[in-house]
């Protein structure tokens, strides 16, 4: 699908409203945007390691945005480098990642490579001095995480993760009126992202095969959490405003049985202690229910990625199409000879509103990487986006461990950074130790 | 091919007809209304919906005023044979 460029006057335009202050509270990392006047003329150079088909995708937004260069890419697959090259004809080509890093031609850079080699890359980034936009999910493994998330405060450079729905308009308008009360008390978020496909990608050569299809390997990929869960579950704590404190989960390799590692289908319960429910599910052998995420709350339920919510009171039928209804039922209605005792609750035929009154246009994306340049050029860090990336990559993988370990697990309170919005702290042992 | 000839005062009971069913239709949304206990303001807002029932009961009035048509039509014929 044809992803949209969303200008920034357009985006406001589509939220409805005249600032994006009026925001701030539901989604501070809007203030990326919040100098943008004032950088109308400032440029800001950046880097590519690992521009195969997402980095390319990418870089698609940087080469239309008129206040980034994209100078050096890295990559060790000469297609990837070619395919980059045909957008930014320009870019200095680096086989090793660590000399892009040393290039000081280079402020920031966007690391779209396989998960398992995310963490080694942007260490080495913030080592170097560079700003960082990373792919998701950000780590291999819930430590890696954590040291990346504190290199990130203890360089001060930027940290920026792909979750594009932090800049989605529907999820920032929705969000607002989750929190506002608007569809009553959410009880549960379930997130699903089903697929009709094998997942592989065409592999020129056999001795290519992990190289190029490293997702579905378990030495370089958490497989569907970490690569589709992850966008999912950040929504359920955005729209929840708390981290879970337990998961269970299950998977297996039921239908590709192809040679790959990791699941095929996998489902994840995260429960809170207040009684709340975060439910994953992905499937990649039958798409009938696509993509979603269903928050519920008892006045309603929002479906985002369809931009669609649905209130549980429908206003009533005109009384005059009643009364034509009645009639009609009079006429028509059979009388059963014998019949079930209880009528199931079925979906009631509820049409739903629109979040934005149109249907989607963007997921985001441009979005986020305008918001990354933007930030390159001032050097500060939007308030929570490492955060909410952070959170997010550990969920997908605390459930994936869960998964794998076919435990029900505790948040392990380790890897809790401060975080206010998720009422989190970070545990000291020398200072915070039980009496 | 014959032309159908509608005299102004066929047009005037015609006109009296459709009014006559749309004050029925508005009794009718008016009743809706009271019954089901929906506001008062579906008296406009249900203005289309009272419109196509209108003009349901105008057909419905031109059924038997047809058929009555034929009949003292074929009864003049058959007298004047």
């Amino acid at each position: 699908m044809k992803e949209t460029n969303l200008g920034r006057r357009e985006f406001l335009k589509t939220l409805g409203v005249a600032g994006a202050g009026i925001l701030a509270a539901t989604s501070p990392w809007l203030s990326a945007f919040s100098e943008v006047n004032h950088t109308a003329r400032d440029r800001c150079r950046i880097g590519i390691i690992g521009p195969g088909s997402r980095g390319q995708f990418l870089m698609g937004f940087l080469a239309q945005n008129p206040k980034a260069d994209i100078v050096a890419i890295a990559d060790i697959y000469q297609p990837s480098i070619d395919g980059a090259l045909k957008i930014a004809p320009k870019a200095k080509v680096y086989k090793d990642y660590r000399r892009l890093l040393a290039d000081p031609e280079v402020d920031g850079v966007i690391v779209a490579t396989p998960l398992n080699t995310h963490y080694g890359i942007v260490m080495d980034a913030f080592d170097a001095g560079k700003h960082v936009y990373c792919e998701k999910t950000i780590g291999y493994t819930m430590e890696e995480c954590f040291n990346m998330y504190n290199r990130h405060m203890s360089s001060g450079k930027l940290f920026f993760t792909g979750q594009q729905r932090l800049f989605d308009p529907r999820y920032i308008k929705v969000m607002d009126l989750v929190h506002r009360g608007t569809f009553g008390k959410i009880s549960a978020v379930d997130a699903y992202w089903n697929r009709n496909g094998d997942w592989r990608r065409e592999v020129p050569d056999p001795s290519l095969e992990k190289f190029i299809n490293w997702r579905l390997y378990g030495d370089s990929s958490r497989g569907l959490m970490s690569e589709l869960g992850c966008h999912q579950l950040q929504i359920g704590t955005w729209a929840l405003g708390k981290l879970p404190d337990r998961v269970m989960g299950h998977g297996g390799i039921t239908f590709w049985k192809d040679g790959r590692e990791v699941h095929d289908n996998v489902h994840c319960i995260y429960g809170y202690d207040t009684g709340e429910s975060l439910t994953y599910g992905s499937v990649i052998s039958n798409k009938f229910y696509g993509l979603e995420e269903k928050i519920m709350g008892n006045l309603g339920t929002v479906e985002p990625e369809s931009g669609k919510y649905y209130f549980e009171e429908v206003a009533p039928a005109p009384a005059f199409l009643q009364m034509v209804n009645s009639w009609e039922n009079a006429l028509f209605e059979e009388i059963p000879f014998a019949g079930t005792s209880w009528a199931p609750e079925t979906a009631n035929v509820n049409k739903g509103e629109f979040i934005l009154g149109e249907r989607p246009k963007t997921d985001g994306t441009s979005l986020l990487v305008d918001a990354f340049v933007e930030a390159v050029i001032t050097g500060k860090q939007p308030e929570r986006i490492a955060e909410e990336g952070y959170y997010a990559s550990l969920l997908c993988l605390w459930g994936h461990k869960a998964i794998e370990t076919g435990q029900m697990l505790v948040f392990p309170e380790e890897y809790k950074i401060d975080y206010a919005p998720y009422g989190t702290k970070k545990i000291n042992p020398a200072t915070d130790s039980p009496a | 091919m014959k032309d159908i000839v509608l005299t102004g005062r066929r047009q005037k009971k015609e006109l009296w007809y459709l009014l006559g069913s749309f004050v029925i239709a508005n009794l009718f949304n008016l009743g809706a209304i009271l019954y089901y206990g929906s506001p008062m303001t579906e008296m406009f807002t249900s203005f289309f919906y009272v419109l196509l029932f209108t003009l349901f009961i105008y057909a419905l009035t031109l059924i038997p005023r047809l058929l009555y048509n034929m009949l003292k039509k074929k009864a003049h014929t058959e007298v004047k044979n």
